[in-house]
């Protein structure tokens, strides 16, 4: 569709800028569940979002019923919605950069092409081996779930920017079953190559997961030296991203307020915003707001380097934006901790003796990002002699972000993304509190 | 919308296969929302969704497609793409649909397109002023409001054919309360199947209040302790409880695939006597009510646990053929970008006899959880994690000092089995639930009620 006529209707009606994203997307959705299929999806759809400037004012709307005849009442629809807002905030329609780093690895057509019976094959397969691998294992189920996107973004001031990119997940989630006790895992793996789908590590992987949790029960309380696994690190993070969001800075939101080029955390702990990582679907040249992304510090050895900021945000403090500007907010592309040198095995001998937290439930609702408390229920292993030793469960673990992210003992080397494309290594705390029977 | 034509040939072209069951959900929905902070408009969007859902299966194997492409041509297309799941002989007659059917019983007055935005905006502007004033503690509030209609049609080779109308509106008030060690914050957001009149019909500044107070209560709290003790959890949102630990193990999205807890229990004794529970779609007006479900089968109520019995479950069709049961009427979606499953609608702990005040009285030390925040639950093991907005301790049959942090953690069948008082004041109140088929609108709720034990975790040691 050609917008052209769009900018200039609403330059006649007094905006001043205008900008439009339009997306298109398919998607296929495939799981089995005990040998049979039991979801095959498949979508294709196209959205619209458009912004506009009027009267110093942003509008915005979306809509899915694309169509040129209806340029006119958009327009409306935007100009109501810019007469509505009162924010004194700056707005902001950016007329481009200069240039845009080109993104490697993100689309791949041997994705998209590769038939659905082919995908579907895949998916019976993992299924196969996981509910074959162990006797215990009573409920087998494996998925798939592409999506492949097509993104133009385009404003009246010029700029013209479009990407292109897939991804795939392949997962399999588990319920293993003994002596009227059962136990829920899953794993999976993320690309958009599919040799990539080399499943032995992930059929290993989540039967063990499974079976190895039977018989879990709640130590003791008291305080115990832990490791928390990569990906539930990386969880755990998310929970908390929003402090490292100028908007909620600016807004007092965020306990992170004034503490710019202050150390936040251990001097081990860098967190790092990488948006060119191949294979992901959140690496992009530029962001919603069309500026360029580059890769940075956020925190860096332990000192706070920047906030992640849009171009309003940025604006209010006569800063660049830190190309992060996403959806009319702000959000990360690809972000981890650091890895460190040590693998888990070496982790696990080091600490001795302690717990292994392999997952914290209700991080939706157990934590405040406001003040960065968490208490949380936890499951994982007891570690006796530097090795996982009993099934633990229903224990809580209960601190304070910042404060866990200063106590960090040791950082892994085993970096895992969840995801949403957060990521950690596996991370050793001490002397945690952990409250159980 | 679609034209009954156009339905008729994408049900028909499903069917010209092995397929014995297809259905199309057409969709075009408004929403329109507002967000104020530092006491000014930050945003005012709105949207508009607009698809169609095409689900086939064969028994209760399913193929489901969407798209915004809403030709006749690209419908036919992808009906063609998803019935090659079912390629053998053909098992159903062409069927036609009859007359479309619809009913109301959830009136709306004041359509929410037909009120200017200056009115939505003032009721913001109210909601803050209230929120602010409460206290000089509250450093900032985030206020909310939001509606939608949303219509729909739903046609099936079951020989349905029905329209719907579903009109909801929302307001949510975020209060943070701050001094110099500590910030806390507090919710409130009352919502229902209403359109703007819903506004009179409440007390907006009280409302807002609420918010303001769970926040400067909580300022002022003290770190709870981490033991396992008695529970008074308070009516309304304290039903979430309910919702989280047993409610989703009581859908057949999770019961059909034997991953529930309480898969093949029907019948048996799964909580104390005191426990009645309802999952009811059909209360007027309700934030989680709609004429039909999204299947196409009229709402209803569902006794689902009766003195402790497990008596039904909520089910859909095709998980319902899986169960060799009939579906309850319980099928629901957050848009037609979902294929439909068995959800809870408006789901409560029915009334008992005690009163509030018997309940306090008669623990001597425990946890008075006055409002539940949010929580989430293993379906397949029933491990539950609720956090407290709101805590205070109890001490000698009296309510003591407030409490922040606490966390109730355990199982939803030890849970229902350990419920001993259940008070008599049953109230609702409004949440987002999400899962397999989306997002969607909920009422949870009950009366005030008492778990007789309960892991409490916290952050203070110890517990004395």
């Amino acid at each position: 569709m050609n917008f052209k006529p769009l900018f200039e209707k609403a330059k006649e009606v007094g905006f001043e800028a205008v900008q439009i994203k339009y997306s298109e997307s398919k998607s296929v959705d495939l799981e089995v569940f005990k040998g049979d299929l039991d979801k095959h999806e498949i979508s294709q759809s196209k959205g619209l979002v458009l912004e506009g400037i009027y009267q110093g004012k942003m509008g915005k709307m979306s809509t899915e019923n694309i169509d040129e005849s209806n340029f006119d009442s958009w327009i409306q629809t935007l100009k109501a919605s810019a007469e509505a807002v009162e924010s004194e905030d700056p707005v902001v329609i950016y007329e481009g950069d200069e240039t845009y780093q080109e993104v490697e690895g993100v689309y791949s057509e041997a994705l998209e092409t590769l038939s659905v019976e082919a995908k579907k094959k895949i998916v019976f397969e993992l299924e196969e081996r996981v509910r074959n691998a162990d006797e215990r294992i009573d409920i087998s189920e494996a998925f798939y779930s592409e999506s492949n996107r097509y993104v133009l973004l385009e404003n009246s001031k010029g700029m013209s920017l479009k990407k292109r990119v897939n991804h795939a997940v392949l997962g399999a989630h588990v319920v293993a079953k003994a002596n009227d006790d059962s136990r829920s895992a899953f794993d999976y793996i993320q690309t958009n190559q599919p040799q990539d789908f080399n499943t032995d590590e992930l059929v290993e992987n989540v039967v063990e997961r499974g079976t190895s949790m039977l018989g879990a029960a709640p130590v003791e309380s008291g305080k115990y030296d832990i490791i928390i696994e990569n990906r539930t690190s990386a969880s755990l993070l998310g929970a908390f991203l929003s402090m490292f969001k100028a908007e909620n800075v600016q807004k007092g939101l965020s306990k992170l307020k004034g503490k710019l080029n202050d150390t936040v955390a251990n001097s081990q702990v860098s967190l790092i915003e990488d948006p060119f990582m191949e294979k992901s679907p959140k690496s992009t040249g530029f962001d919603g707001e069309g500026v360029a992304t580059y890769r940075k510090s956020i925190i860096d050895k332990g000192v706070l380097k920047t906030y992640m900021h849009n171009l309003k945000t940025a604006k209010k403090e006569n800063v660049e934006s830190t190309g992060n500007g996403f959806s009319g907010g702000i959000a990360h592309t690809n972000l981890f901790i650091d890895p460190g040198e040590k693998n888990l095995d070496t982790m696990l001998k080091d600490m001795k003796s302690g717990l292994f937290i392999t997952s914290l439930q209700g991080l939706h609702s157990g934590t405040s990002a406001i003040s960065g408390d968490f208490s949380l229920q936890a499951s994982g292993y007891v570690v006796k002699d530097g090795k996982l030793d009993k099934p633990v469960s229903l224990i809580t673990l209960s601190s304070n972000y910042l404060e866990l992210l200063g106590a960090i003992d040791t950082i892994g080397s085993d970096l895992k993304f969840t995801f949403s494309y957060l990521g950690s290594p596996s991370i050793r705390l001490n002397a945690m509190s952990i409250s159980g029977k | 919308m679609l034209e009954k034509k156009v339905l008729e040939h994408i049900i028909n072209e499903a069917l010209d296969s092995s397929a014995d069951f297809a259905e199309v959900f057409a969709e075009n929905t408004m929403q329109n929302t507002l967000s104020m902070q530092d006491s000014a408009i930050q945003k005012a969007l709105s949207n508009e969704l607009k698809g169609v859902g095409i689900r086939i299966a064969q028994g209760y194997k399913s193929v489901y497609g969407h798209t915004n492409k809403t030709d006749e041509k690209s419908l036919i297309a992808l009906t063609k793409d998803l019935k090659t799941a079912f390629s053998g002989e053909r098992v159903r007659d062409v069927i036609s649909l009859g007359e479309i059917q619809s009913k109301n019983n959830h009136n709306v007055k004041v359509y929410p397109n037909e009120v200017d935005v200056s009115e939505k905006v003032s009721l913001l502007k109210r909601a803050d002023k209230a929120a602010r004033l409460y206290s000089k503690d509250i450093k900032q509030a985030n206020v909310s409001y939001m509606d939608t209609v949303q219509n729909v049609t739903i046609a099936s080779s079951e020989a349905i054919y029905v329209k719907d109308s579903r009109v909801r509106t929302r307001l949510g008030v975020s209060s943070v309360a701050s001094n110099e060690s500590d910030m806390q914050n507090g919710f409130n957001g009352p919502g229902g199947s209403y359109g703007f009149e819903f506004y009179d019909q409440i007390d907006v500044e009280e409302e807002a209040r609420e918010a303001s107070r769970i926040a400067v209560t909580m300022l002022y709290a003290d770190d709870c302790p981490s033991k396992t003790m008695p529970v008074v959890i308070d009516n309304g949102f304290g039903g979430v409880i309910f919702h989280e630990a047993c409610g989703h193990s009581l859908e057949a999205t999770s019961v059909a695939k034997n991953a529930s807890v309480f898969s093949g229990k029907k019948g048996e004794k799964i909580g104390s006597d005191l426990v009645t529970a309802i999952d009811d779609g059909t209360i007027v007006n309700a934030w989680g009510s709609a004429n039909y479900d999204d299947e196409g089968l009229p709402q209803k109520r569902r006794v689902l646990i009766d003195k402790g019995v497990l008596n039904s479950y909520m089910v859909d069709q095709l998980n319902g053929k899986r169960m060799s049961e009939a579906s309850t009427h319980s099928s629901r979606r957050q848009s037609y970008r979902f294929a439909p499953t068995s959800r809870m609608s408006n789901t409560y702990i029915d009334n008992g006899e005690s009163t509030f005040d018997d309940i306090i009285e008669n623990t001597d030390y425990g946890l008075y959880a006055r409002k539940m925040g949010g929580g989430s639950v293993n379906p397949s093991t029933g491990d539950f994690n609720f956090s407290v907005m709101e805590g205070y301790m109890i001490r000698n049959g009296k309510i003591a000092e407030p409490v922040k942090g606490a966390t109730l953690v355990g199982t939803g069948k030890d849970a229902l089995k350990k419920i001993d008082m259940v008070g008599n004041n049953l109230l609702r109140s409004q949440g987002m639930c999400g899962s397999a088929s989306g997002s969607i609108a909920a009422d949870v709720g009950q009366p005030t009620i008492r778990i007789a034990s309960i892991t409490v975790g916290g952050r203070k040691e110890d517990a004395s």
